[in-house]
């Protein structure tokens, strides 16, 4: 496959960085993955992964607000890329392809 | 509560710093800090505080760790291809705050401010460099004496033995050791590694192929090479002194007696005048360098000592020092407590005398013992070596003033630093509102700092270097600066640098980092902020110069007086002159006599075996007779003279006669004594009483035949004791006395110069002036108050320095207020002394600690001579009122610019 190479947990924090909408920064994610998948991650995982989607050009990233709850410090705010955008499309169609081809001998 | 945030811990965000890749840590901290504040509102704060620490305790992470130290190694390189994008934003990555290029930055910085304010800088540098030359000879002095002796390899289980007797008036101790002590000692503790006797003689005769040198010959044992770390440059150290007759010379002798020809195996006699000797040339020793206590010429056996048949049993005569070196597995005090037995074993004699005497024993249960002395220690152990070694205080004295310098150079430092960030304020303002961080401007401050220190430090070398061959010729010593390469000296220096850096630049730079920037912006930050510490730094600074002035002033003073009170003799008009070892003294006196005796400006001859005064040859000795007088115990000094000993001095003779050619038992059994000595004897007329012994009831009885006054013999900083002169045929005359007539002096001398050369052609004419010879007597206090001059004006010159710089500065910031003052009407005389007061009542609080300290040191300095002045209130009064004179002349330099300024200048840029 031509195509990078997408880890589970990277999807889901890419899956997660789409659902958020420009709003997405590493509090906010591990948040929302915690909300739906029921799995505490740690921020440092969270941030590894969004590094990794960064560098392989599926995220990108700006300098968001500060308030004072962050301490004082700025947030780092990513959106999905277009790349990222067609990368999850193909993920999803990898995934409806797979499923649609479960043989279901016992379907109601 | 309700004021309260709970903050996340904040070791741990130096933590995470400390993990983190630079130019991530501030949204990872936020996105910490945020979680944080949500889990307190769910969980409570302490909870939150857990979750925070295990949060960042995940953070160590490979990925993470790579990064960072991949940032190192790579600073500013960046994944271009693919990471790119994400510097787009306007953000820049936060480099480290040591990293290599920032340190190229505050180098560049540092010394372009540094050019700019030249005036600032070239008062540290100089302030820096002449105290760090200063201490750095004043420690090379006190480095070279605590360093004595500490070139020998094993040095710490090297010791010399000395007898401990606990007489009930005077417990005392001495290192002088009968001869067959070193072999019993080794007879009977064959654990003894090594052990040599070592007997210190006058300069002895050296003759070689006809010409004379003299040169101090020491006698000593074979075990010598074990003993001691001197290294044998040629021959074997087993066998070096095998034989009686060998002789081991240092390079030094072998240099000047045989050039370049190989020494080895050659005869040289040695000796003094008719115990002449041939002895073959067996070793040669490497020189001994300046630290150390023992100072050798040439070694030859013990046995080879004029009366050694006679004396190596006797247990009863002391002459000589006994060096031991214990094996490693025995300490010092193990070593002494078995040595009791020894005592008990050959002095039970003495052991009984004491005990007879009411001796009791000291706290280690003995009366009297061998004990054992560290060789660190013989140097300084003046009581052992009979006054001549170091005083240990005066090392400590001078390292204490090499510090007081060191600190009043500091103190400038420190004052100038603090009252010039004042001025450089808004630069740190600015700095830091454009985003430096604190410890970036620490860094760059304290790098400043840092250069000074750094250019201080090398000028001060470079100067040291430079005036060290005046320093040598000023105060008589032999620094090299080969010592200052030595490792613990580094590292002392190393030491200091590091500590000046670090405070006097430190503290100033930490100052700043700390300031405010909107504070600063907004000019609020005011001029008396520092006041406290820069004032009591100013007082401090000149406590120290006002203190040493007054020691200084005290020293000379007393000097002075010992030098000006009555010796009871005249020293004027008379030349002594060391015989020398190569002549016989009565022979070149009897001749002196007969050349002489038609010269009319050659007005008495006398020879003595005592010099008055310290020589060209610089010998001291002295003899001591302790007799017991019906049942008084009295000590005098026994002195050898010839005739016309009373004409030649001017000594008033009280009553009796003189000691008299016409008289033949003159020369025999009659002797002549001082007031004092026959007030201690208790006779009112003891002219034609018998000089004796109680104990001794054998041998001659001296007779007096003539009471004269005082005089002293010996250093007044010495106790004086009561003479008792004597004649004789045989005992050797080493000095000969010339009183000349009062008219032109210089060519007495060197028509005796002359007569000299012909009546004693071997010796080297040594001949020099009592009063001369007297001035020699305190070279010791002379270098001591040179040193204290010299520290005294530089710590003047270094607190004025300060305090100029600083009186500029101030009045500097003070520029409007001295306008206003002046558009309202203050005259000139007036803002001179609102500019001066300040500084004038530090110096008087300065001052008031001064004084008294001076006052106690001194006269606890001044209780260890008997002769001694006192303390006269007038010095303080001077310093004082100097000091006072001296700082208003420093600040009123500036003040008097400032009040004659035109204030409209000064008000206008408002």
């Amino acid at each position: 496959m031509g195509r990078a190479y997408l880890g589970e947990f990277e999807e889901l924090v890419l899956l997660a960085v789409a659902v958020l909408q420009g709003d997405a920064y590493g509090v906010v994610i591990a948040a929302e993955l915690k909300q739906r998948t029921n799995r505490i991650s740690s921020l440092s995982g969270v941030h590894i992964a969004l590094y990794r989607l960064e560098e392989k050009g599926f995220v990108s990233s700006e300098l968001g607000g500060a308030t004072m709850n962050r301490g004082g410090h700025r947030k780092r705010l990513f959106t999905v890329t277009a790349t990222g955008r067609q990368t999850l499309n193909e993920m999803r169609i990898v995934h409806n392809d797979l499923w649609d081809s479960i043989p279901t001998p016992s379907l109601a | 509560m309700a004021n309260h945030t709970p903050t996340p811990p904040a070791w741990a965000d130096r933590l995470l710093a400390w993990l983190c890749p630079p130019h991530l840590l501030e949204e990872l901290l936020g996105d910490l800090h945020e979680q944080f504040a949500e889990q307190v509102t769910d969980l409570g704060e302490q909870k939150a505080r857990q979750l925070y620490v295990v949060e960042i305790v995940k953070f160590i992470r490979p990925y993470f760790l790579k990064r960072r130290v991949g940032h190192f190694a790579q600073p500013m390189s960046i994944p271009v291809s693919q990471g790119a994008h994400r510097f787009k934003t306007n953000e820049f990555p936060q480099p480290f705050f040591l990293h290599p290029d920032m340190l190229r930055n505050y180098a560049k910085i540092a010394f372009r401010t540094l050019w700019r304010s030249k005036g600032y800088a070239t008062i540290n540098v100089v302030g820096l460099a002449v105290a760090f030359c200063i201490s750095l000879f004043l420690f090379l002095i006190a480095y070279l004496q605590l360093t004595f002796d500490s070139f020998h390899e094993d040095g710490d289980r090297i010791f010399q033995t000395y007898f401990f007797s606990n007489d009930p008036e005077q417990a005392s101790r001495s290192a002088g050791m009968p001869l067959p002590l070193m072999p019993a000692l080794k007879t009977d503790y064959p654990e003894i590694e090594a052990a040599a006797r070592f007997i210190v003689v006058r300069k002895s005769l050296v003759e070689y192929k006809g010409r004379y040198f003299d040169k101090s010959v020491y006698l000593t044992d074979p075990d010598f090479f074990k003993l001691f770390s001197f290294p044998l440059r040629k021959g074997n150290p087993e066998s070096a002194l095998r034989d009686l007759s060998n002789v081991v010379i240092s390079e030094n002798m072998a240099q000047t007696l045989f050039g370049i020809e190989d020494p080895m195996g050659k005869p040289v006699e040695l000796g003094s005048d008719g115990n002449r000797k041939q002895y073959i040339v067996s070793g040669v020793l490497a020189d001994a360098p300046y630290n150390s206590t023992i100072h050798y010429d040439a070694l030859i056996r013990v046995e080879n000592l004029p009366d050694y048949q006679s004396a190596k049993d006797s247990w009863g005569a002391s002459s000589h020092q006994v060096f031991v070196k214990l094996p490693p597995n025995i300490d010092q005090t193990t070593f002494e407590s078995r040595l009791k037995a020894f005592a008990v074993k050959y002095f039970h004699g003495s052991l009984d005398d004491l005990k007879k005497k009411g001796a009791k024993p000291d706290e280690r249960g003995d009366v009297f013992a061998v004990r054992l002395q560290k060789l660190a220690d013989v140097h300084f152990g003046r009581e052992l070596s009979g006054g001549k070694g170091a005083p240990i205080a005066l090392i400590y004295v001078l390292m204490g003033i090499a510090f007081f310098i060191l600190l009043i150079a500091c103190i400038n430092f420190i004052n100038l630093s603090v009252a010039r960030s004042f001025t450089r304020a808004k630069e740190v303002g600015i700095r830091k509102s454009l985003g430096a961080l604190k410890k970036q401007l620490f860094v760059q401050i304290w790098g400043e700092s840092t250069v000074i220190c750094l250019i201080g430090f090398g000028v001060g070398l470079l100067l040291s270097y430079l005036l060290l061959p005046v320093f040598n010729a000023t105060f008589d010593s032999k620094l090299t600066l080969d010592y200052v390469a030595q490792p613990g000296f580094i590292g002392l220096m190393l030491l200091v640098f590091a500590l000046i850096t670090f405070v006097a630049g430190g503290y100033p730079a930490w100052q700043m980092a700390k300031f405010n920037p909107v504070e600063v912006l907004k000019g609020k930050i005011s001029l008396k902020r520092p006041g406290i510490l820069r004032n009591s730094l100013i007082v401090t600074q000149f406590t120290l110069s006002c203190l040493l002035t007054c020691c200084t002033i005290i020293a000379l003073q007393q000097i002075d007086f010992l030098r000006q009170q009555p010796l009871g003799f005249q020293k004027e008009q008379v030349i002594s002159i060391p015989v020398g070892s190569q002549v016989n003294g009565r022979q070149v006196l009897q001749r002196l006599r007969n050349k002489l005796a038609s010269d009319p400006t050659v007005l008495a001859i006398t020879g003595s075996g005592v010099n008055l005064g310290k020589g060209k040859d610089r010998v001291t000795a002295r003899g001591v007779l302790g007799i017991t007088y019906k049942g008084k115990d009295i000590a005098t000094d026994w002195l050898l003279v010839d005739y016309d000993y009373l004409k030649t001095l001017n000594i008033k003779l009280l009553a009796g006669r003189d000691f008299d050619r016409a008289y033949p038992t003159d020369s025999v059994n009659r002797v002549v004594i001082t007031e004092s000595m026959a007030r201690m004897m208790g006779e009112a007329n003891a002219v034609g009483t018998l000089l004796r012994d109680d104990h001794d009831t054998s041998g001659v009885k001296s007779q007096i035949i003539g009471i004269i006054s005082d005089f002293h013999l010996y250093s007044l900083a010495d106790e004086n004791k009561p003479i008792t002169m004597h004649l004789s045929h045989n005992e050797a005359i080493h000095y000969v006395f010339v009183r000349v007539a009062p008219q032109n002096l210089a060519n007495s001398m060197d028509k005796l110069k002359n007569v000299w050369k012909e009546v004693a052609p071997q010796s080297e004419f040594m001949g020099s002036f009592l009063d001369e010879n007297v001035d020699a007597w305190y070279q010791d206090e002379e270098m001591l108050s040179r040193v204290f001059s010299l520290a005294a004006s530089i710590a003047i010159l270094l607190s004025c320095i300060g305090l100029f710089a600083i009186a500029l500065m101030v009045i500097e910031q003070r520029t409007k207020e001295i306008g206003i003052r002046k558009v309202l009407g203050a005259s000139t005389p007036t803002i001179i002394l609102v500019l001066s007061k300040d500084f004038i009542k530090l110096v008087i609080i300065a001052l008031g600690i001064a004084i008294p300290l001076a006052w106690y040191g001194m006269h606890t300095w001044l209780k260890g001579y008997p002769f001694r002045i006192e303390i006269s209130a007038w010095v303080f009064v001077v310093v004082a009122l100097a000091a006072i004179l001296i700082t208003f002349a420093t600040v009123s330099f500036h003040s008097i610019k400032a009040a004659l300024m035109n204030p409209v200048k000064s008000l206008r840029s408002e």
